[in-house]
């Protein structure tokens, strides 16, 4: 596993534009090769965006006033945003609460995470490997079980979402298996593949763009090319722009539908 | 290239363990920051700022209230202002009347004393005008009669007519 490090452009001796690949996901290991707490550039980003994140959201509660600057009314926006926009829309205020905490951490680190693909010295969401979206998803399936066996008792929960009302008999031996899938499965492996999907696609699209960009323009000594890289570059001048509305896209997401699985396994009639 | 894309397709679906690892401890870490020092903080702001604008609410109901009250003071002491300054008008209206009637009553009365005591005094002095000139005349009519007589009493006809006038005056004075 060779890391070809995605958007190292000094290398101009190729024959062909450096394109990325999936080995830009697999990175290589550059400290604690070999143990659990190895870390690839991937893990470093990730590290270094949470220690970002920390620091500046940290120092902003600290510095939390009444009466709000700039800042802190971006970040209030944010919150109010979370709080009234995902939780609350989706669950009313009465349930909601308990759950503020956890889809603000889902949808504020997401978005954060998601943004370092179109950081530059980044250039990789910290949620593109498959574990990030995973951890979470997995966070998601434990509340949504916990608050069903809480709600209604383990029984209850199982009966309503593996025997939906209102169904012919004969259907539950269809749909039985599939609500069993759906609840232990599908869930969260449909919040981790469409975030981590959506990461990479973004990334290999704009570093397809910037690498085309820096072949055509750069590399390539016929200079007829140059136009077409102008075309590349605008590209992927409009494919960043478009990764930064997918990050704050894919946050929200995540954390609705997270909002929405736990709401699921409240009783109906509440 | 191809080939190489092709086996590592399914690796990137397969989490690692330090990814995994690291995935959890910053998962953990992030989920402490949030849940027990970030939202915290930005809670009681919240809190704060609904409590101060809600007692900012209570207090401007609370001044409307006390301005509400004065008010109704106010326009109670206006009223009751109004009418007693009314009744007072009225009272000081009656009372000039009043006076007004007693005076007039009490110049009628004067001026019906002076008038009387005007006609009394005319009376008297009437009176004594009349007795005085009855005295007078007495004595008056001797003269004349002595000085008539001495004059022209040579002629009988004038001494009878002067006789005859003289009691005929005297009786009707008389009368």
């Amino acid at each position: 596993m060779v890391g070809v490090a995605g958007m190292n452009m000094l290398v101009a001796a190729h024959s062909g534009p450096d394109l990325p690949t999936v080995d830009d996901f697999l990175p290589p290991e550059i400290l604690f090769q070999g143990t659990p707490f190895a870390i690839n550039r991937i893990i470093l980003i990730r590290i270094v965006a949470t220690l970002i994140m920390l620091l500046v959201l940290g120092i902003t509660a600290m510095r939390v006033k009444l009466i709000p600057g700039r800042w802190q009314a971006a970040i209030e926006w944010l919150l109010d945003f979370v709080r009234d926009n995902i939780v609350y829309q989706v669950m009313g205020k009465l349930r909601g609460q308990r759950y503020i905490p956890m889809i603000t951490t889902i949808f504020l680190t997401i978005l954060v995470f998601n943004l370092c693909g179109i950081i530059p010295g980044m250039n990789m969401a910290a949620t593109a490997t498959i574990t990030m979206p995973l951890v979470f998803a997995l966070w998601c399936l434990c509340q949504y079980w916990i608050a069903g066996i809480r709600e209604k008792g383990l029984g209850r929960f199982l009966k309503d979402e593996l025997f939906p009302k209102g169904v012919p008999i004969p259907i539950y031996i269809l749909l039985t298996p599939i609500q069993l899938l759906e609840l232990l499965i599908i869930r969260p492996v449909s919040l981790t593949i469409r975030l981590f999907a959506n990461m990479l696609s973004g990334h290999i699209m704009v570093a397809l763009c910037l690498a085309a960009t820096q072949w055509f323009m750069i590399d390539t000594a016929n200079k007829l090319w140059i136009p077409v890289g102008a075309m590349t570059f605008v590209a992927g001048f409009a494919m960043t722009l478009f990764e930064a509305f997918v990050a704050a896209l894919q946050a929200f997401i995540f954390a609705i539908l997270t909002t929405a699985y736990i709401n699921m396994s409240y009783p109906e009639s509440d | 290239m191809n080939s190489v894309a092709a086996t590592n397709g399914i690796l990137l679906f397969l989490p690692k363990t330090f990814d995994i690892v690291w995935s959890l401890i910053i998962l953990a870490i992030v989920a402490a920051f949030f849940y027990k020092f970030f939202l915290p903080k930005f809670q009681a702001v919240f809190d704060e700022r609904a409590s101060k604008i809600e007692g900012g609410i209570e207090n401007a109901k609370k001044a409307q209230q006390q301005a509400d009250e004065a008010r109704r003071k106010y326009d109670d002491q206006l009223s009751t202002a109004r009418v007693e300054a009314s009744k007072i008008r009225d009272d000081a209206r009656a009372e000039a009347s009043h006076i007004i009637a007693d005076a007039r009553a009490r110049a009628d009365a004067e001026a019906s004393q002076i008038t009387a005591s005007a006609q009394r005094s005319i009376d008297s002095q009437h009176k004594q005008a009349l007795v005085k000139l009855r005295g007078e005349v007495g004595t008056l009519a001797a003269a004349l009669a002595g000085k008539i007589l001495g004059s022209k009493l040579q002629d009988d006809a004038v001494q009878s007519q002067m006789v005859d006038g003289l009691l005929d005056e005297l009786s009707d004075d008389r009368q």
